[in-house]
């Protein structure tokens, strides 16, 4: 009787669990189904399949500039993103000062702020220093929004790699830049690695800061999208958020490879 | 070049002295993070003061004017109601992933973490494909013969719901799953053994030792609701204005910038406020999962 209860709950259990798989997933697949639909209207289940969408987006420089400069300002992102971050949870991690909680909250604070809010301190400041409208903007908007992410992650490592490692090398006669380069960082490499990619997709996808910082000049491709999200409807739109929907998942798979293969090796 | 080996070994006192060095790495993040985040922020502090000179002209504008304070109240409901919804799927989702075989525990991590790593405007997007008029909801109710002309499925409260709780929903799971996944499962076994039926060891054991994660869960998927611009600007309607929705009017159509300073540092502190009251109900540690 109790164990037949349990059955019942458990199927219960697993009938919600596959609903919300579904809502979660299924938007995403019937965008990538629809964007093989060759009509110039969306359409599901497409009736006659073709790849003109994606032959769109990659031939037409209304779609492919955006996505130039949105790969540009993403990578120049991740790389000082990964440096910062890398230096703060370092410092956080192993530095004996007061106040390292507090600082730690405070780094990674811009996570819960609104967007919104920073996006329109940043306006103010750089509408008053003529950077408005240009890829730096961008970049150093994205740069705060992507840092706390990567101090977060490798943090983590930090705490969980052993102190005793550096001192070791240091009693051996390295010197500080050279222990800290030839045996803290390779360890939390695997974590900074994963940092970086992740600051990348951050970047990448940012709406709110290019909305507001990038104007008719500096245009990302999820501005563009945000304009022909709001004012036309483009079945290019399902071929691209396709295409993005597999770099995502082509860098989570990415940074997962990265800590399972380290992961291995120190296992060794 | 100094030889490695010519370098005199430290003692115990200078590893303290190089290991209280290491915190001044910390100096080029706090420098960037005082340029590109606190000034830019302290500017908008001060545009929320200043038309010419010093002025409390915004502020009373926001408490004269009722429809700022409905806003107000809009914004707090809305999200309310996402992080709600998203516990009542969440915490189910999550305690599937916590209990199940390895294998299954995978495939579920994959179905939270895809859609949380793509973008948000992807998976707004991707609701107008189906919720639209021509979308996929409206075709398989047409091909029903449930309804003769399309239904309006966007553009209004329920849509924006199913966009924000689709975004949040991974923000909820993964801190429940951490909780979860710590939890002594020879506890309920227990329980269990000394008598209590399986509802009873889940309310008196299980469900008490998930709580932390409840709570993280919770602040987090609120205060990320609060800020939300994306789902409620493209799935929303003119119905119910929210704070993000004012600040972006005030920006774009009314171009004014001390209204929309004022209206920024509000959101600012009432995301502060929430902050601050749950972490002292829950302490910061469980908050900020550490």
């Amino acid at each position: 009787m109790e164990s037949e209860k349990i059955g019942v709950f458990r199927v219960v259990l697993w009938v919600i669990g596959i609903l919300v798989s579904v809502f979660l997933v299924a938007p995403i697949i019937i965008v990538m189904i629809t964007s093989l639909n060759e009509m110039p209207y969306m359409e599901f289940p497409p009736h006659r399949l073709s790849l003109r969408w994606y032959r769109n987006f990659f031939t037409s420089p209304h779609w492919f500039e955006p996505a130039l400069l949105s790969v540009r300002v993403a990578f120049a992102t991740a790389v000082s993103a990964a440096f910062l971050g890398t230096l703060a949870a370092i410092g956080i991690g192993r530095g004996q000062f007061r106040f390292r909680r507090a600082l730690e909250m405070f780094f990674v604070s811009p996570l819960v702020v609104p967007v919104v809010v920073l996006a329109l301190g940043l306006y103010l400041l750089f509408s008053s220093l003529h950077v408005l409208g240009t890829p730096l903007a961008l970049y150093l908007g994205h740069t705060v929004i992507a840092t706390p992410l990567v101090i977060v992650i490798v943090l983590a490592a930090v705490r969980t790699a052993d102190p005793e490692m550096e001192l070791a090398a240091r009693s051996l006669g390295a010197g500080y830049m050279s222990a800290l380069w030839h045996v803290t960082i390779p360890i939390i490499r695997p974590a900074i690695l994963s940092g970086t990619a992740f600051a990348f997709l951050i970047s990448f996808d940012e709406v709110i800061i290019a909305i507001f910082l990038g104007g008719p000049d500096a245009t990302t491709l999820p501005k563009r999208m945000w304009e022909t999200i709001r004012f036309e409807i483009d079945p290019t739109l399902t071929a691209i958020s396709s295409l993005l929907t597999c770099v995502a998942v082509l860098i989570l798979v990415g940074a997962e490879g990265v800590r399972r293969t380290f992961q291995g090796r120190s296992a060794r | 070049m100094v030889m490695a080996g010519q370098r005199r070994p430290m003692g115990p006192g200078q590893a303290g002295f190089w290991r209280s060095r290491q915190g001044l790495l910390v100096l080029p993040p706090l420098i960037f993070y005082l340029l590109v985040y606190i000034y830019p922020l302290s500017r908008l502090w001060a545009w929320s003061f200043f038309d010419q000179h010093f002025t409390l002209e915004f502020y009373r504008e926001l408490f004269d004017e009722p429809a700022y304070f409905k806003a107000l109240t809009n914004t707090l409901e809305i999200s309310f109601l996402a992080a709600a919804l998203s516990l009542m799927l969440g915490y189910p989702m999550a305690y599937l992933m916590a209990t199940t075989s390895p294998r299954a525990r995978n495939v579920l991590m994959a179905f939270v973490l895809i859609p949380f790593w793509t973008s948000i405007l992807v998976r707004t997007f991707a609701w107008i494909v189906i919720l639209g008029k021509n979308g996929l909801v409206n075709h398989l109710l047409g091909r029903l013969g449930l309804i003769d002309e399309p239904a309006k499925l966007l553009f209004n409260m329920t849509s924006v719901q199913i966009g924000m709780v689709h975004v949040l929903l991974p923000f909820m799971v993964f801190p429940l799953y951490g909780v979860m996944s710590r939890i002594d499962p020879s506890l309920v076994r227990v329980a269990r053994s000394l008598g209590a039926s399986p509802r009873r060891a889940f309310l008196r054991v299980f469900l008490p030792l998930s709580l932390p994660g409840i709570g993280a869960g919770c602040v987090i998927t609120f205060l990320l609701a609060v800020g939300f611009y994306v789902t409620p600007a493209l799935l929303g309607g003119q119905g119910e204005i929210t704070l993000v929705m004012l600040i972006d009017m005030m920006v774009n159509t009314l171009l004014n910038w001390g209204l929309a300073a004022t209206l920024g540092i509000v959101l600012l502190v009432v995301v502060g406020i929430i902050f601050a009251v749950f972490s002292s109900l829950l302490g910061v540690e469980r908050v900020t999962g550490k």
